[in-house]
């Protein structure tokens, strides 16, 4: 950004994301749907993130004291309101996979001091480690905090060797003092991107999904493409009835299970999440 | 405009207007000989107590810098911060001491441009208060950076790959407006202290005479110099004086633009500047304490001062607890639940003591200084403007920690949450560094106004010879000293 | 690319030409099958070896006995990620956390590297030849060892491995392979065995209308988890079917049901009887069922089953309800059910109601027959090890070799294993890591990791048809101290039988003959390299194999008597098997350490899960530390309060507590199989895991839970897991 860019383009920075049609023109937007209906909550996801995006395994005492790096993570409810109304959970209980919502209006963007955190083209939140100085502010404004904080130099012990080996060398190892978060697998994304402008072309659906889409066993996590109509996520939220530039979703009949999690704070994010369905008559 | 000259046009105009005390703000005995003596003393000979705080300062400050070091070398995480509890008590105490650096500005420029005369003795040092207090304050943006090393990436600063902090976050505005209220703070306490400088300077010797000589500018008491000089620094005078409110304002966006509950309050920006000048006055009011006993500043820190320091504070609190409780009151018949649940987390959870703790010392402790002993007993006031301060410092803990102990996503509350030695090292680090850096400053610079003081007792005499006192017979012309404490400085 | 081909990704090539090949990724590679170095250029590499680019190749994972596909990303000679293997028809491009942290058994910095050999008390390192001589020395042509005199005991293995180890066994005129798996399915097994015919049933899970299961974790620590998800989400399309579990604590399993009930351990043969009585009310589940069992059932009304299951008799009736309305059904028995003293009555009467019912061909079926038996995975419990534990101590066992098993850390405090390992002059543990068993023996060789070895595996649920699993060495082994566990028995048995085995140099050109050789089986027509070549790249041979018949034998029907409380032990002890830990093989991954148990959230410890009612009464706090006493010992552990269990019941989590097995496992924890009382079985006479009691006791100390859960579990009001009734839901309509 450039001064005399950031004068010419002033209406852009001051454009209210997300906007009808903030896509047309792009040919990628990256999003998401998660069937909680189809989430077990086996784990798998997350221990797919761990190699995928090299996190570091904190140990006991620091995952005590809140310093732990899972990009996704499962949580665990009971209910939804503040207390188990019958003695026992009845209906099983509630697994939620939470990783970055890759929000449209991310509430972690316009606060960075920096702008080591900022909106891809592709409609990513991404974070540039090397511009990031640690203020925390995003994580302090994120509603679903979902931005890990580099309490320590992880680097130091998290990969005794041999362990290092593993390490994605298309993936950052990050140093103590920077904020991370889920990348929706940008090196996967970049690399596949990359071969298909080679090959004129855009990516196909499924050609390129993150490692939890991947790994899931129940298939519950679908990866793609939203600014592609076609793809199998454009028209899961289409079916779903959810549209990304909008804050309050009008749905035309009951029972369409798609919904955007903290919708209400105005985020829009992109990802969709489907109710978890339960034979109340059972 | 001036007084300072007696034999300006306007002065009889002014007079005029002028409120007659039923008690003078100075004793009958200050000459401007008097003043040149007692001030320049404060350079040279405190009392041992000044020793004792020095040091003890020092000593603060060196564990903070201990501790600082060693979370720059392991990690934040020695601090105890975690996922949702980001900042802790640097942000908490960073909005303090910015809110301490109010009051000095207040008292100089504000009631410099009302022309409020009692502010004369003790404005210089509260001006010293305001940048040294943006000192340490700007400390606490660096210290609870992860990455310190990188700290000037969040300034403006032109580069070859252009790029820019990021305009729309509050911190750069934070640094913005702190910036320019430090340098500004900075300025103008220096540039009203050039003709003290100048005194300073005709009694040193060696080294300082050379420092002082270096800082005076040349100051000679002309006439060109004095109007020249009176203009400026009025100019100055009102140019601080939206920049002081916008400077707390502006670090109340960090918090009001966000959605946290808590935080997303409207009133936040008066809300801050108040509190800011709240804790600002209570500071002045315990410097005011020590100044007077430590550098024997008795003749020029007296009690009718003091009392109307204490009413301007007491008024100040009681805006201030107004607007704490509005915004209590907008909350609870707000519609947002989430905000009402963090209100009534903030009083009945975790950090019910320390919210009480805060209702205590800063909403109900300022009803004391309407007891007449407690205004007239240094001893007693000392300490009730310490508490107001613990109360002020509690609010910022209560606007950082129990807001991230219960936001709006409940997997990630935390139960309990409490800093680690680290931070509180670093916060009691951060008071020494300041009253090391105030105590110096008062053993360098003269920290009351000599040039100020003289008018006043000038005004004082005009006053009491327009109204048939007797002005004394040693006065000397401006500058004039009779004595010289043997050249000692 | 299309739609339905979505999880295959044709811009990574799945390559896999050879096994020289497959390690030739870097530089200095070795070629395994010819021993012979090479040094490989990145001037002039293989054409599919690109720095910075990543290849895929097929094998097996071995970390638990499902057998899935996986691939392997290799890029410039390092294995960085697993990922399932679409080719396989059990992971079917899939793959769970324990499946992916097999990078990190491989590449575990406390990985042994060296062989140790006992001596002065401890094992030292020592150089293979050292070992080799040892070996030789007492295991060689000139040893003396006959029949039980030697025991070989192994984990659940298959494939050539077991042939392999068979025909060592007989180089000494020895059967004597024990098998022996802590948390065995011994009982259940021959249990369906007796009634069904078939040791582990086909479930056709997606096809099922309403699942019944007993304490299965078919989802987390079953059979076959990633197979079983997988039919999961389809069972949960549209028409969507339910899942009603039914155990004392919550599995991950329970925590997808629909509905959720617990019951007393133990008595949940019980319950089946009681749905079974509900169901034979009606003429056409009554028909062709033998009078006996009328007689039987006839006895548990819903009142008399809800006194003892403590489930509502109402409940019974719902239940019972939704099986006659569902069909078809499937009813599962699982550990929570078969973990008893009459563990085997209840899987007897639990698959009553799948005879009843008539689910079998439907959701229930035999799997398919195995052309190839000598490859069947092989299981054995507690009771093939006591066996052996009371013929070590009598002195019978001249020489012991252990293999992927660790009974000194997994047998319960009644069969001292270590202590019976001091009765035999000669024992050699083959690992990769040295366990506690490793720790008592003489001499411990290092082997190959999974990630570096060949073999041949067949899965212990075969899901559709047959698959002979193929693993291969995902790269270049990263000790050169090591050797894969093929190679070392290879050896020893060239040694003994020359004539039979000295035409293979190592262990690959071993499976590679016997697989070539049974081409014909395959119906390939192609070349023995290419149809070879084509294993590896796929990483899994496919026979035909269409699922069996199931039989019905209800004779064996009778009445379990669940163990009641006592005074001195009030709590049920149910130990929770982690989906991740297993019996606690795998407690020194640290990404598994890491990894929230999903229940309870809790990483790197062990708890006690408590009702809140039960703390409440007793007073108990998250984070209190209890003992946890049974008739044959105690634990210390954190309280951990859980409202997915059974009032009357405390429950732990097996897999820690470790004594050795590394830096990540030591120190976490504790073992609960210490405390298990004696309880066997009145049927297989195999050790009942869910048997025990124990009491509680306060120890006044409090400690942080360390959980990623806050303070608070619920949503407090958010929209963030919504549930909706099924019946609303407009599954049909969804993509």
């Amino acid at each position: 950004m450039s001064l005399s860019n950031l004068i010419k383009n002033w209406s852009n920075f001051r454009t209210r994301r997300p906007y009808e049609g903030q896509y047309d023109d792009s040919p990628y937007k990256w999003a998401m749907v998660i069937d909680l209906d189809s989430c077990i909550g086996c784990n798998a996801c997350t221990v797919a993130c761990y190699a995928e995006n090299n996190l570091p395994v904190v140990g006991k005492e620091r995952f005590g004291k809140g310093h732990a790096m899972h990009w996704i993570r499962i949580e665990r409810y009971w209910g939804e309101g503040e207390t188990l109304e019958t003695e026992f959970p009845e209906r099983g209980a509630q697994y939620l996979p939470m990783l970055c919502q890759q929000c449209e209006a991310a509430p972690c963007e316009p606060v960075c001091p920096v702008g080591a955190t900022h909106h891809s083209p592709d409609g990513l939140n991404t974070q540039v480690y090397n511009r990031c100085v640690g203020s925390r502010y995003c994580s302090a404004n994120c509603p679903y905090k979902v931005r890990y904080f580099n309490w320590w130099n992880y680097p130091e012990r998290a990969w005794p060797n041999p362990l290092e080996l593993q390490l994605n060398p298309d993936v950052t190892v990050r140093s103590k003092g920077v904020m991370e978060k889920c990348t929706f697998c940008m090196q996967r994304l970049r690399a596949g991107m990359d071969k298909a402008k080679t090959d004129g072309r855009i990516l196909a659906d499924g050609e390129v999904v993150t490692a939890c889409a991947q790994a899931c066993p129940t298939s519950a996590i679908t990866f793609g493409n939203l600014a592609d109509k076609n793809s199998k996520v454009a028209k899961m939220w289409k079916t779903q009835q959810v549209d990304l530039a909008k804050n309050v979703q009008e749905k035309t009949e009951d029972g369409i299970r798609g919904y955007r999690i903290l919708e209400d704070l105005n985020t829009y994010p992109s990802i969709v999440y489907l109710e978890r369905l339960r034979n109340m008559a059972s | 405009m001036s007084h300072t000259v007696p034999s300006h046009p306007q002065m009889d105009v002014q007079i005029e207007r002028k409120f007659v005390p039923k008690q003078k703000d100075l004793g009958e005995d200050v000459n401007w000989a008097q003043i040149n003596k007692d001030v320049l003393r404060s350079l040279e000979k405190p009392r041992p107590a000044f020793w004792i705080i020095f040091f003890s300062a020092l000593a603060l400050f060196s564990f903070g810098v201990y501790c600082e070091v060693y979370q720059y070398q392991t990690g934040m995480g020695v601090s105890d911060l975690n996922n949702p509890q980001v900042w802790g008590l640097y942000i908490a105490t960073f909005i303090f001491w910015i809110g301490m650096g109010h009051s000095g500005t207040l008292l100089s420029a504000l009631l410099h441009i009302i022309h409020a005369d009692w502010r004369k003795p003790i404005y210089r040092y509260s001006e010293a208060m305001t940048t040294f207090t943006l000192m340490t304050a700007a400390l606490f943006v660096l210290v609870h950076m992860g990455r310190l090393w990188q700290f000037y990436y969040v300034v403006a600063y032109p580069n070859e790959r252009w790029v820019w902090p990021n305009f729309t976050s509050p911190l750069v505005w934070d640094a913005t407006a702190i910036g320019t209220y430090l340098t500004s703070s900075l300025l103008f306490l220096y540039m009203g202290m050039i003709p003290d400088l100048a005194i300073c300077r005709d009694n040193a010797k060696g080294a300082r005479r050379a420092l002082y000589k270096f800082l005076s500018l040349g100051w000679q008491g002309t006439d060109r110099q004095w109007g020249n000089f009176k203009v400026a620094y009025m100019t100055m005078a009102c140019f601080l004086m939206p920049l002081a409110v916008s400077v707390h304002s502006i670090v109340s966006t960090d918090f009001a633009v966000s959605q946290n509950p808590g935080w997303h309050v409207t009133s936040f920006p008066p809300y801050f500047v108040l509190g800011a000048l709240y804790s600002g006055c209570s500071g002045i009011i315990t410097l005011f304490i020590v100044l007077r006993y430590v550098f024997r500043f008795e003749a020029y820190m007296t009690q009718p001062i003091l009392n109307k320091l204490i009413k301007m504070t007491f008024a100040i609190a009681m805006v201030w607890t107004y607007l704490d409780l509005i915004e209590y009151a907008t909350t609870w018949y707000g519609s947002d639940e989430v905000a009402r649940q963090d209100l009534v987390y903030r009083a009945t959870g975790d950090y019910a003591l320390q919210f009480w703790g805060m209702i205590f010392c800063a909403m109900v402790m300022p009803f004391t200084l309407l007891i007449r002993f407690v205004r007239q007993n240094y001893v007693v006031l000392l300490i009730i403007s310490l508490i107001l301060n613990v109360g002020m410092w509690l609010e910022r803990f209560q606007i950082i920690t129990p807001t991230f102990a219960k936001s709006h996503y409940p997997w990630t509350w935390t139960a309990g949450w409490w800093p680690s030695w680290v931070q509180w090292g670093i916060v009691a680090g951060s008071f020494g560094w300041f009253t090391m850096l105030f105590m110096l400053y008062c053993k360098i610079f003269p920290s009351v106004s000599m040039y100020e003081v003289k008018e006043m007792v000038h005004e004082q005499n005009m006053h009491d010879k327009l109204h048939g006192a007797q002005a004394p017979a040693h006065q000397t012309a401006l500058g004039a000293i009779p004595e010289m404490n043997g050249g000692k400085i | 690319m299309s739609m339905g081909n979505m999880d295959r990704r044709d811009f990574l090539r799945v390559l896999g030409i050879s096994g020289a090949a497959a390690t030739l990724a870097g530089c200095g590679n070795t070629a395994i099958e010819s021993g012979v170095e090479e040094v490989m250029s990145y001037v002039q590499p293989q054409d599919f070896v690109v720095p910075g680019i990543g290849v895929f190749y097929a094998s097996t994972c071995t970390q638990c006995g499902s057998g899935c596909g996986i691939m392997g990303k290799v890029r410039e000679g390092r294995v960085l990620k697993l990922e399932g293997n679409p080719e396989s028809a059990i992971s079917a491009g899939k793959i769970c956390g324990l499946g992916q942290a097999a990078v990190q058994a491989h590449y575990n910095p406390d990985r042994l590297r060296t062989p140790m050999m006992r001596s002065e008390g401890g094992l030292i390192p020592v150089s293979w030849d050292k070992a080799t001589q040892m070996l030789e020395q007492r295991l060689g042509p000139t040893s003396t060892l006959k029949g039980d005199q030697i025991a070989f005991l192994t984990g659940d293995i298959s494939g050539h491995q077991r042939v392999l180890l068979e025909n060592f066994l007989e180089s000494y005129d020895s059967t004597h392979h024990v098998l022996y798996d802590a948390i065995s399915r011994v009982t259940g097994q021959a249990a369906s065995k007796a009634v069904l015919g078939a040791e582990q049933p086909l479930l056709n899970i997606d096809k099922a209308r309403l699942i019944l299961s007993f304490g299965n974790d078919f989802l987390g620590a079953g059979v076959s988890p990633v197979h079983m998800a997988a039919q999961y989400a389809k069972f949960r399309k549209a028409p969507r079917g339910t899942l009603i579990q039914i155990e004392p604590r919550m599995t991950l399993t329970g925590g997808n049901a629909d509905r959720w009930y617990p019951i007393k351990p133990g008595t949940e043969g019980i319950l089946a009887l009681g749905i079974a009585h509900d169901l034979l009310q009606h003429e056409e589940f009554a028909k062709g069922v033998p009078d006996e069992v009328h007689a039987l059932v006839k006895q548990y009304d819903q009142a008399s089953v809800s006194e003892i299951t403590g489930i509502g008799a109402d409940a019974v009736h719902l239940i019972a309800g939704q099986l006659w309305n569902n069909s078809p059904s499937l009813v599962i028995a699982g550990p929570g059910a078969e973990g008893h003293a009459y563990g085997f009555s209840n899987v007897v009467a639990i698959q009553l109601l799948n005879v009843i019912l008539a689910n079998r061909g439907k959701t229930i079926e035999g799997q398919a027959e195995h052309p190839f038996p000598q490859l069947a995975p092989l299981q054995g419990g507690y009771r093939a090890l006591a066996k052996l534990h009371e013929q070590m101590a009598s002195g019978q066992c001249q020489a012991l070799l252990i293999h992927g098993t660790n009974p000194v850390f997994t047998s319960p405090s009644n069969l001292p294993f270590a202590d019976s390992m001091e009765k035999v002059p000669f024992k050699v543990a083959f690992v990769t890591h040295l366990d506690e068993t490793a720790g008592n023996c003489d001499l411990v060789l290092p082997l190959l990791s999974a990630m570096e070895d060949f073999g041949t595996h067949v899965a212990d649920y075969q899901p559709n048809g047959v698959e002979l699993m193929v693993q291969q060495p995902l790269m270049e082994k990263l000790y050169p101290e090591s050797r894969g566990f093929g190679d070392i028995l290879l050896d020893i048995l060239k040694k003994r039988k020359p004539d039979s085995y000295t035409a293979f140099p190592d262990y690959y050109s071993y499976i590679k003959t016997a697989v070539v050789k049974a081409k014909p089986v395959f119906k390939v027509t192609d070349s023995d390299d290419h149809f070879w070549e084509d294993a590896l790249r796929k990483g899994v041979i496919k026979w035909e194999g269409k699922p069996t018949a199931l039989e019905a034998k209800l004779s064996l029907l009778e009445v379990p008597k669940p163990r009641g409380l006592e005074a001195d032990y009030p709590f049920y002890f149910v130990p929770s098997v982690r989906p991740d830990m297993r019996d606690g093989r795998h407690a020194y991954l640290p990404w598994l350490q890491e990894s929230p148990e999903t229940m309870t959230t809790i990483v790197w410890d062990s708890w006690v899960e408590i009702h809140p009612k039960t703390a409440a009464e007793m007073q108990i706090r998250e984070g209190d530390v209890l003992v946890v006493q049974s008739a044959t010992g105690s634990v210390r552990a954190v309280a951990y309060i859980f409202p997915g269990i059974q009032p009357d019941t405390v429950s732990m989590p097996l897999g820690q507590g470790h004594t050795q097995l590394g830096r990540f496992a030591t120190g976490v924890g504790v073992n609960p199989y210490k405390i298990l009382d004696p309880v066997f079985d009145a049927h297989t006479g195999e050790l009942a895991l869910h048997a025990t009691r124990v009491t509680l006791r306060k120890t006044g100390e409090n400690q942080n839970v360390v959980k990623d859960e806050g303070p608070t579990n619920f949503q407090n009001g958010h929209k963030l897991v919504a549930t909706l009734d099924a019946d609303q839901a407009k599954l049909s309509k969804e993509i």
